[in-house]
């Protein structure tokens, strides 16, 4: 591992820790988030030349501290009692060391991320501020794997600060009758940033590694910090079985392989491994949620030792499951998948046809994919293309584009059907 | 100098009657160049833009601004994604014949103008 990367992993791993210490100590979660931000950018700075310090987490809340301190000065205000407090290191730093500290380091990394995700926020909102305050990621970082402008995301997370402030949100855990509530929120921002990075939903690359790297890794704490939740176990084996399949999923100019066009000798043994145990653990000993089902559905993909062995009628009662658990139009596109794979394309085709005019796939292009790959299995290749050529037109990610348009340019060279 | 080399053609419509081997060629020369370009350093900016089918248009109608589907343009003449290349003219030009003798689509470069409206790198 280099030196940059070690560096790189410690940040990450002590931005919550820090945040949380700062925030309890001071308050004020919005100046304290921007200061470990300054700290961080201090540390990625100087650690790499001068080698990291001995107390890396002291010397990160010594330096935050000084940065708060520095912001309220510019203010002009709330001055004396809290630069007393916050430029003596030694009252503070050592405390994160103290026996006992891990525990409250890990409730702190659990209220950040609850406050991160706070409803009061957009997805996009969460998204970001979750990266920074509980990733550790920089705003330049986020910027880049999102694709937009670094001003963007500054603006982005300032103004998610300011709405946690206006909604009077506290650095706490929130009351336990909203507490599965707010982890499903923390979920869906989690398996947010893993679908980010596993399928972009805009740009030249398929998948930025960077970003499902994050989702696991962010995920596999929570994991440790709530052991008994099914969902957060079922999110984080679905992540691993869906992300072993990351190398196969591209060929060597970085077009789209169809899984089952995919090279399964490529597909990451032990991340498998280590999902399909999750799941054993987890099945059976809690109330089955979607992130379960999805992953059990993505371990029997994983499971086949070619795209023919898949176990599609297993495939297909689990997605039926999913549709009563948790419906949608996502579902209901998957569904349809499975019920052509065991009862034939035409039938498939009629589950589809339950989607048109659903308004909520009018923005995405894969009911037209999956309905072009149907149709094609069906034996239209005219209508078939047809749906190739809207699917293409509708999807804003360049490798699906040229993935699509090259699938209906096959099949206007067959010769027209007798 | 930085210039835009603008594409026009190459999405959806354009390519009906081409082979996939020909559409897999000309995405293959188009990651190739755009790697070249982001390694030597010429490159500032590019986007691939989604077909024009999907646009829409803000026009100024009976007094008020209104968006309408479609820019009603030939898709030939559609704009499907630019370079901002920070390169001599003559290197601008040379890219875009680069592309134009794979696709026969014309490119359109142009000087992009300096100011006050972004700070310059």
């Amino acid at each position: 591992m280099s030196n940059g990367q070690r560096v790189g992993d410690l940040l990450r791993e002590c931005a919550p820790q820090v945040l949380g210490a700062l925030v309890r100590r001071h308050g004020q979660f919005d100046a304290c988030e921007d200061a470990v931000q300054e700290a961080l950018l201090a540390a990625a700075v100087q650690w790499p030349v001068d080698g990291i310090p001995d107390r890396p987490r002291a010397w990160l809340l010594t330096v935050a501290g000084r940065s708060l301190v520095d912001g309220w000065r510019s203010e002009r205000a709330r001055r004396s009692r809290e630069r007393a407090t916050a430029l003596d290191p030694a009252g503070h730093a050592p405390a994160a060391d103290h026996p006992g500290a891990g525990d409250r380091d890990a409730d702190d990394t659990l209220v950040l991320l609850f406050l991160c995700c706070h409803p009061a926020l957009s997805p996009l909102s969460q998204l970001a501020l979750t990266l920074r305050a509980v990733g550790g990621l920089t705003t330049s970082e986020i910027a880049a794997a999102f694709l937009v402008p670094e001003a963007t995301i500054a603006k982005r997370i300032s103004r998610a600060k300011q709405q946690i402030r206006n909604a009077g949100a506290r650095f706490e855990m929130p009351p336990r009758v909203q507490r599965a509530e707010r982890l499903g929120v923390v979920l869906h921002v989690l398996y947010l940033v893993f679908n980010e990075g596993y399928t972009t939903s805009s740009g030249p690359v398929l998948h930025r590694a960077d970003l499902t790297a994050e989702a696991i890794r962010l995920t596999r704490v929570l994991h440790r910090l709530l052991p008994g939740e099914g969902e957060t176990a079922g999110l984080l084996a679905l992540m691993l079985l869906t992300d072993a399949r990351r190398a196969a999923r591209t060929d060597a100019d970085g077009s789209i392989v169809p899984l089952a066009e995919q090279r399964r000798d490529r597909w990451d043994t032990a991340a498998i491994a280590e999902g399909q145990a999750l799941l054993t653990a987890t099945l059976g000993t809690v109330p089955v949620g979607p992130y379960q089902l999805q992953a059990a559905i993505a371990a029997l993909h994983d499971e086949a030792p070619t795209a023919d062995a898949t176990d599609w009628p297993q495939i297909l009662a689990l997605y039926e499951v999913l549709a009563e658990v948790a419906p949608g139009p996502v579902v209901t596109l998957s569904r349809a998948v499975a019920v052509a794979m065991v009862h034939g394309p035409t039938a498939g085709l009629a589950v589809l046809g339950t989607l048109d005019g659903d308004d909520r796939m009018a923005h995405t292009h894969r009911l037209e994919a999956v309905r072009a790959h149907l149709l094609e299995r069906a034996g239209d290749p005219v209508a078939a293309r047809e749906s190739y050529l809207r699917a293409a037109a509708a999807t804003a990610s360049l490798p699906e584009q040229r993935y699509l348009t090259v699938r209906a340019a096959r099949l206007h060279q067959l010769p027209p059907p007798a | 100098m930085k210039y835009m080399i603008m594409m026009f053609g190459g999405l959806g419509a354009t390519l009906q009657n081409r082979t996939p081997e020909w559409i897999t060629g000309m995405h293959e020369l188009m990651m190739k160049l755009d790697t070249e370009l982001k390694e030597s350093g010429e490159v500032v900016a590019s986007h691939g833009l989604v077909d024009p089918s999907q646009a829409k248009t803000v026009r100024f109608t009976g007094g008020v601004p209104v968006p309408t589907d479609g820019p009603f343009a030939e898709v030939k003449e559609s704009l499907a994604g630019y370079w901002i290349v920070e390169v001599s003219e003559e290197r601008a030009l040379e890219i875009a014949s680069q592309v134009v003798a794979y696709t026969e689509y014309p490119m359109e470069v142009r000087r992009v103008m300096h100011g006050d409206d972004a700070p310059q790198q």
